[in-house]
């Protein structure tokens, strides 16, 4: 839960080889501007001070780090309720024996294998992810924890700001704590709704950013008195240092729904669940 | 396209994973080419056996497989060597440039 800061898919500057003058006049140039950033996020100078992770390549060299105790925090931070999250999160889903759908920001695959048993093996799932490290740890619990249906899933290597899937393709998308990183929230939300088949859900999970004082000051404190003395005894306080602001900047359950909305999904409902420390947002195509 | 490939593939041998080799990844290879797009076009993807790639020919970039997963993260692609066009470009020599 904690720890799922995976899957990330961020744009990033081209290397010079690319934007080469030799390399121009050889062939056609690729589509422009292939990589992009909001400019804002480079600010070193947030109120959120050092906590503050700003470029991409930064945020992938983070989760890199965590990646390899990742799922044992996970356990130990949540007392194992992150998996009662993560199953409300397929349920909501809609995904069914047969389906076709996709797991993004997958991480080490928690909710890929879920929905793998959901679909069955005459269902499949796409397990997609940013990053090759956790897709590594991915495909080794696949053989590890060996589940019949794991026959159904495809490991992907992908950037969740550019799907590599035709429209409509999907009866069912899952994501789990990977919108709120991701830098441009909205293009990844026109993403899914792109490859979603009409009359199918998204099922996104995630921190919940609270309206609520309590919740909020609760969170906190949970972050600062918790979470980060427990990750610092793995030598990564700073690494999860970065998810007070983090969650500081995300939306709240309102703005989501609204987001959706503007997108063009037909219905959007956020849930707070896990005593408002979590939320999961579900919208139809 | 036929439901349960997935699985349809793994009890055959073939599939995430397997590393894709010989015969049996090129039928991994073609299946992907028929699944996925390239993720900036959104054109089709050609399987290519020798260099175990998906060919973006909309945009002349390949993307690799490793151990059977497919690289479609845009910065994984690699910009074609000898790029065969219609209009008469002129083939180019000398190395991939990885974008």
């Amino acid at each position: 839960m904690l720890s799922h800061f995976v899957g990330m898919a961020v744009v990033r500057r081209p290397p010079a080889s690319l934007s080469s003058s030799a390399a121009l006049h050889r062939r056609p140039p690729l589509p422009r501007p292939v990589f992009s950033y909001p400019r804002s996020l480079f600010s070193f100078s947030s109120p959120l001070g050092k906590t503050r992770i700003c470029c991409s390549a930064q945020r992938q060299a983070l989760f890199n780090r965590i990646a390899p105790i990742y799922d044992d925090l996970n356990d130990l931070l949540s007392l194992g309720l992150h998996r009662s999250w993560k199953r409300m999160c397929i349920s909501w889903s809609g995904a069914k024996k047969g389906d076709r759908a996709l797991d993004l920001c997958c991480g080490s695959g928690d909710l890929t294998f879920l929905l793998s048993q959901k679909v069955g093996l005459q269902g499949e799932v796409c397990g997609l992810d940013f990053s090759r490290e956790q897709l590594s740890i991915a495909s080794v619990r696949q053989d590890l924890y060996w589940k019949a249906s794991y026959q159904n899933i495809q490991w992907i290597e992908g950037d969740a700001l550019n799907l590599p899937f035709p429209d409509c393709y999907f009866d069912a998308i899952t994501m789990g704590y990977g919108l709120r990183n991701l830098v441009d929230r909205q293009k990844a939300l026109r993403e899914i709704f792109r490859v979603l088949k009409p009359g199918s859900k998204v099922s996104i999970l995630d921190f919940n950013k609270s309206t609520s004082n309590l919740v909020n000051t609760a969170q906190e404190w949970m972050l600062d008195k918790v979470v980060v003395p427990v990750a610092s005894n793995y030598g990564l306080s700073q690494e999860y240092e970065y998810l007070k602001g983090s969650i500081a900047e995300f939306l709240t359950g309102k703005e989501l729904e609204k987001l959706v909305d503007e997108i063009g999904f037909s219905k959007a409902r956020h849930y707070e669940i896990g005593g408002g420390f979590m939320g999961n947002l579900v919208a139809t195509k | 396209m036929a439901r349960g490939v997935f699985s349809l593939l793994f009890r055959t041998g073939i599939g995430s994973g397997s590393g894709g080799g010989g015969g049996n990844g090129d039928v991994f290879g073609k299946l992907l080419s028929d699944i996925l797009v390239c993720p900036l076009s959104r054109q089709a993807l050609r399987y290519c056996p020798d260099s175990q790639s998906l060919i973006s020919d909309s945009i002349g970039v390949s993307f690799p497989i490793i151990n059977g997963i497919p690289c479609l993260v845009p910065k994984d692609g690699k910009i074609l060597e000898d790029q065969i066009k219609s209009t008469g470009n002129d083939d180019s020599a000398g190395a991939d440039s990885g974008i």
